[in-house]
């Protein structure tokens, strides 16, 4: 038996394999994508005012699934007790919460 | 230009994006705006249509296990500030100094794309199936390839920070996404194998475009009916354009690419 080389890393350093597989995920993102799909392609056909309606939601949706990812991963995170990254997911949201209020307070307008 | 010929462009820019690898904004946004459309109004469309493509995207890479949240949010964190701040920076700056940034920005991703490495890590067999994921607590991981299973952990993040910064402002300023600049530093820099890379940038340009995006509709930036259709157009382009990438010579299209990219710099800095 020789000796542990004590120079040599571990292939992979860190905790346990995380328990995140897409389960929630993949079939949330599969659908939201087919919805904006048939919804953006349906919203051409429609008259002004429903077209818009329709419009606003496939934007909305657009911008706030990659947010809502964020918002998930940090729960996910919380029951993995990763503490870290529990918080540097939370400080990306205020990030990005600051700067809609920047841009709600007329900066850079 | 009428709301169909947007869909048109941003299917054709998202398919070619798509089989070079560096997605549809960095094209679709110039041409638009030689078509006439002001820079300011170009760069929230193209940052829809990066934000669609990260969504569309990800079921397959989360399937393959392929993205590293953790790597991204950490790496998202200076991204997306620096998306916030151009977004902000960009309502001030003429649409002359956008017009050029975006030339900048094309000549950026021609450079890139055509000089673009295909390297990947090695399966280690210490590793299996059971190794597959990313680790809790750390920005390391492991990627199933083939019948092995590839282990790798992130060096040098605070010089990859650094080019996180730089992509996120060039997504607020110009819309588009960053990620040719994104990959080839989390992949060369930080060591982390292509194709996790590769995935976990697609991840995060999504949050990149949204935190713009938010800045953008608050000013009232965002052209709501064309942005419809663009992203539509732009979801077919990326399933047309990832369905043809088997049949095609990956190094081909991405010197194809950087010619048109150099093509349409040229056009908008002789324009502006």
């Amino acid at each position: 038996m020789t000796a542990a080389d004590p120079s040599a890393r571990p292939p992979i350093p860190g905790g346990a394999v995380s328990t995140i597989r897409g389960r929630i995920q993949v079939p949330a993102l599969t659908w939201t994508t087919r919805a904006v799909m048939a919804l953006g392609l349906v919203s051409a056909l429609l008259p002004a005012a429903a077209r818009m309606a329709a419009a606003t939601v496939v934007v909305a949706a657009v911008v706030a699934v990659p947010l809502l990812r964020v918002a998930w991963l940090v729960h996910r995170w919380r029951q993995e007790r990763d503490a870290r990254f529990v918080r540097l997911g939370l400080a990306l949201l205020a990030v990005v919460a600051a700067g809609a209020a920047l841009a709600a307070l007329g900066v850079g307008s | 230009m009428e709301l169909v010929g947007y869909a048109v462009l941003a299917m054709a820019t998202a398919a070619i994006g798509a089989l070079g690898g560096l997605g549809g904004a960095v094209l679709l946004v110039p041409i638009l705006v030689l078509t006439g459309m002001p820079a300011s109004e170009a760069a929230p469309l193209g940052l829809l249509t990066v934000a669609a493509g990260s969504i569309a995207a990800a079921p397959r890479q989360l399937r393959e296990r392929t993205v590293n949240h953790r790597l991204g949010i950490a790496t998202e964190l200076v991204a997306s500030t620096g998306a916030v701040v151009g977004a902000l920076v960009s309502g001030l700056v003429s649409d002359e100094v956008l017009t050029y940034l975006l030339a900048a920005v094309a000549l950026g991703a021609a450079a890139i794309g055509g000089h673009r490495k295909g390297l990947r890590n090695p399966p280690d067999p210490a590793c299996g199936p059971a190794d597959v994921g990313e680790r809790v607590g750390a920005l390391a991981g492991a990627y199933p390839l083939g019948d092995g299973v590839v282990p790798y952990r992130v060096d040098r993040l605070s010089s990859g920070l650094g080019f996180m910064g730089l992509a996120g402002l060039i997504a607020g300023t110009a819309g588009a996404s960053g990620g040719f600049i994104k990959t080839p530093a989390t992949s060369e820099l930080m060591h982390v194998p292509l194709k996790v890379a590769a995935a976990t940038t697609t991840f995060t340009v999504g949050i990149t475009s949204s935190a713009a995006l938010l800045v953008f509709a608050l000013q009232g930036r965002i052209d709501v009916e064309a942005s419809a259709l663009v992203i539509v157009g732009s979801l077919v382009g990326g399933q047309l354009g990832a369905g043809l990438q088997s049949s095609l010579s990956p190094s081909v299209i991405r010197r194809v690419l950087s010619v048109l990219l150099l093509l349409v710099a040229v056009v908008l800095i002789a324009r502006a």
